[in-house]
C-alpha cells in the first residue's frame, strides 16, 4: 500500500513534469500528448490528461490554440506560456538536484 | 437487427447502436459525476466528449461503417481510461463514497419476468419482496368482487415498461453507473436461458394475441377504442349528471327511497360520492387509455395518472367503510306481537285495502285536509324500482280453540337489539275489520326519515274448522301456506273452508 502510494506519487509529480516537456517542444493536440507519453512508457489513460492540461491552463502554464482539422470540427493545440516556460526550466533544476540525490543515494548504499 | 441513435456528441452527429449508446451514457455519466467536484469539470468534460466524438469519427472512417457498436465504445473507454484510472491519479484522492449497488428506485413493469403484462414483478423489484407474495395478492382479490383485476388493468395502463436497459436497472434499483452497468450486463447474459423460460405461457399467449390483433390491422383496435372513448365518456357523464341530480335534488329527500333509505341522511352524501369516485375513476382510465391506443398519445402525464390512483382507492376505502357501516345496522333483529281477537262470523271475506289511514300529522304533512277524504287516500302499491320488497306475509292457520286471532308480528333489524326494537316498534301497519270483511293493507308504513332496516310484519290468522274464507285474488300475493290456483272457482273471490288439515279448496 505504502508502496504503491509513492510510486503514485513520483510518477504523478513526473506526469507533469513529463507532460510540459512535451509541449515545451511546441504546439501540441492532447492525443498526440498520449502518444508521445505513451512512446515514453509512462503509461496513462487519455482521461487522466485533461483534468491535468485544464489546471495547468488554469494556473497559467499553458494556453491553447483552435486549429481548424481536416476531418470534423477545430481541436485544441496546447502551447506553453511564458510563466510555463519559468516553471520548466524551475523543474529542469529540481529534476537535476533529485537524480542527482537518487544517485548518491544509491552509490551510498553499494 | 438493433436500434440506432442519433446522438449529438462534441458537435459531432453520431449514429449509434441503442446498447452502445447505453454504455456511452453511463460512462459519460460516470465521468461527470467524477469531476464535479473540480471547478472546471465543464471544461474537462468537454474536451473528453470532443475527443470521444473524435475517435468514433476516425472509427467510422477507418473501418468504413454507418454506426458505432458497443465495441467501438469499449475500446473509446479502454483509451480514455475509467473513472478507476482517474482516481489513482487524482490530486486529492479522497474516499469517495461510490454506491455501486443501489441507486434510486423507480417503478417499471418487468415483462422478462411476466406473467401477463409484468406488473407483479415490477412490484416485487420496487418493494423487495418476492414476486409469488404479489401474484398471490392479486389472484386473491381478483375473486373479491374482481377488484384485483381492476387494480391490475390499472397498474398495467399506469406503470410504464422496462423498456432499455438502464430503465430495467432503475426498476432493480442498480445504479446507472459503468459498474452496475456492466453488472447488469454479465447478469443478464447468466439468466438469459432461464428468463426465457420463466416468461411463461401467458405471455406467449398474450404476445400471439398481440401479433394477431396487428396483422388483422390497428383500424380495429382503434375503431373499437373510439367507441368505447364514445360510450365512456357518454357513460361518465350519465354518471356525473346522475350525481349533480341526486346532490340537486337533495330537498327532495331519496333517502325516503328504497335502496338509499337504507342509508343514514348524514352520511349518504360521502357515500354516494365516494360510490361515483370507484366508478369514474376506472371509466375515466378507460378512456384514457383507449385514447392512448387510438391517438398513440398519451393523454395525461404520470402524475396525474398516479394521483387519480390515489383517488380511486381512497373511494374505494371510504365505500369499504360505508358499506360495512350500512351492513352494521342489520345485526340484531327484534320482534314485538300484537295478538287481536276478531269478532266470530261463519265465513269471511278476505280483501287488500288500499287505503291508508293518515295520521294527523301526515294529513298537515301531505296538505290533505282529513275532512274531506276522511282521512284515507287511495295509494298505488305497484311493484316499482323504488319501492322496498314485499314486507306484509299472512299465514292461515288451524285455530285450536273456538276463537277467530290475528297475530300481528312486528319485526325490523338494527345494530343492537335496542334499536331493532324500537325500529319494529314504529311499524304501522293498517288492518280492519267490518263485520265479516277482513281489510289487509298490501304494505306497511314507516315514519317519515326512517330508515330501511327490513321492517316486515307477518300475519297469522287463526280460524276455526268449519269456518269458510272467501279470498280475494289480490291475497295471493300476500299469502304462502295454501296454493290459490288449486282452487277451481269463481273468479275474484274463492271460497275456501277450513279443516282438520288445514285450508282447503271448498267445492260449492
Amino acid at each position: 500500500m505504502i508502496a504503491e502510494n509513492t510510486q503514485t506519487q513520483m510518477r504523478k509529480g513526473i506526469l507533469e513534469y513529463c507532460v510540459l516537456l512535451i509541449i515545451s517542444k511546441g504546439e501540441i493536440y492532447a492525443s498526440d500528448i498520449i502518444a508521445e507519453l505513451k512512446k515514453a512508457k509512462l503509461l496513462v489513460v487519455e482521461g487522466t490528461l485533461y483534468p491535468l492540461l485544464t489546471r495547468l491552463k488554469n494556473n497559467g502554464l499553458l494556453s491553447y490554440n483552435w486549429v481548424e482539422s481536416t476531418s470534423g470540427p477545430p481541436r485544441k493545440y496546447y502551447l506553453l506560456t511564458a510563466e510555463g516556460r519559468e516553471i520548466l526550466n524551475k523543474l529542469d533544476t529540481t529534476w537535476v538536484e533529485l537524480s542527482y540525490a537518487i544517485e548518491t543515494s544509491k552509490q551510498l548504499q553499494s | 437487427m438493433k436500434k440506432t441513435l442519433n446522438i449529438n456528441i462534441g458537435n459531432s452527429i453520431i449514429l449509434i447502436e441503442e446498447d452502445a449508446y447505453e454504455l456511452l451514457t453511463a460512462y459519460l455519466n460516470e465521468v461527470k459525476f467524477h469531476f464535479s467536484k473540480s471547478a472546471d469539470h465543464f471544461e474537462i468534460v468537454t474536451d473528453i466528449e470532443n475527443r470521444i466524438a473524435e475517435m468514433f469519427r476516425e472509427m467510422l472512417t477507418l473501418q468504413q461503417k454507418q454506426v458505432i457498436q458497443i465495441t467501438d465504445v469499449e475500446a473509446v473507454i479502454a483509451q480514455m481510461g475509467s473513472v478507476k484510472d482517474f482516481e489513482s491519479a487524482d490530486d486529492e484522492q479522497e474516499e469517495t463514497i461510490f454506491d455501486t449497488q443501489h441507486g434510486v428506485k423507480k417503478l417499471y413493469r418487468d415483462t422478462d419476468q411476466a406473467y401477463i403484462a409484468g406488473v407483479c414483478s415490477g412490484l416485487s423489484h420496487y418493494c423487495e419482496v418476492d414476486v409469488k407474495w404479489f401474484r398471490v395478492l392479486f389472484l386473491v382479490s381478483a375473486f373479491i368482487g374482481g377488484s384485483g383485476i381492476l387494480g391490475y388493468l390499472i397498474m398495467w395502463i399506469l406503470i410504464p415498461r422496462a423498456v432499455t436497459r438502464s430503465q430495467r436497472m432503475y426498476m432493480k434499483g442498480q445504479a446507472v453507473n459503468l459498474h452496475g452497468f456492466i453488472r447488469n450486463f454479465e447478469e443478464e447474459l447468466s439468466n438469459n436461458k432461464l428468463i426465457d423460460r420463466s416468461r411463461g405461457f401467458f405471455v406467449e399467449i398474450i404476445d400471439a394475441i398481440g401479433r394477431s390483433l396487428r396483422t388483422l390491422g390497428r383500424t380495429f383496435s382503434k375503431v373499437l377504442a373510439g367507441f368505447i372513448i364514445l360510450f365512456g365518456s357518454l357513460f361518465f357523464l350519465g354518471l356525473l349528471i346522475a350525481l349533480s341530480i341526486f346532490f340537486g335534488f337533495w330537498d327532495a329527500n331519496p333517502t325516503e327511497y328504497f335502496p338509499l333509505s337504507m342509508v343514514n341522511g348524514e352520511y349518504i352524501s360521502t357515500m354516494i360520492l365516494a360510490f361515483f369516485i370507484s366508478l369514474a375513476v376506472p371509466l375515466i382510465a378507460l378512456v384514457l387509455f383507449a385514447i392512448r391506443v387510438a391517438f398513440n398519445t398519451k393523454a395525461i402525464n404520470r402524475t396525474v395518472s398516479f394521483a387519480l390512483l390515489v383517488i380511486w382507492l381512497g373511494g374505494i376505502m371510504v365505500s369499504i367503510f360505508y358499506i360495512t357501516k350500512v351492513f352494521s345496522e342489520f345485526k340484531e333483529e327484534a320482534e314485538v306481537t300484537q295478538v287481536k281477537e276478531l269478532k266470530k262470523y261463519d265465513s269471511y271475506v278476505l280483501t287488500v285495502d288500499r287505503s291508508r289511514f293518515f295520521s294527523r300529522e301526515d294529513s298537515v304533512r301531505y296538505r290533505i285536509s282529513p275532512d274531506k277524504y276522511r282521512g284515507r287516500v287511495i295509494l298505488n302499491d305497484m311493484d316499482g324500482p323504488f319501492n322496498v320488497p314485499r314486507n306484509v306475509t299472512l299465514n292461515i292457520e288451524k285455530s285450536n280453540n273456538d276463537k277467530v286471532i290475528l297475530t300481528q308480528n312486528y319485526r325490523s333489524q338494527g345494530k343492537d337489539f335496542e334499536v331493532a326494537l324500537s325500529h319494529a316498534q314504529n311499524i304501522h301497519y293498517d288492518f280492519s275489520q267490518k263485520d265479516s270483511l277482513l281489510n289487509f293493507s298490501p304494505a306497511l308504513q314507516l315514519n317519515k326519515n326512517t330508515q330501511w332496516r327490513d321492517q316486515k310484519v307477518e300475519l297469522t290468522l287463526k280460524v276455526p274448522i268449519g269456518v269458510k274464507l272467501y279470498i280475494n285474488e289480490e291475497m295471493n300475493r300476500f299469502t304462502y301456506n295454501y296454493d290459490y290456483w288449486s282452487c277451481e272457482g269463481v273468479e275474484g273471490n274463492k271460497s275456501w273452508v277450513m279443516t282438520e288439515e288445514g285450508l282447503k279448496c271448498a267445492t260449492p
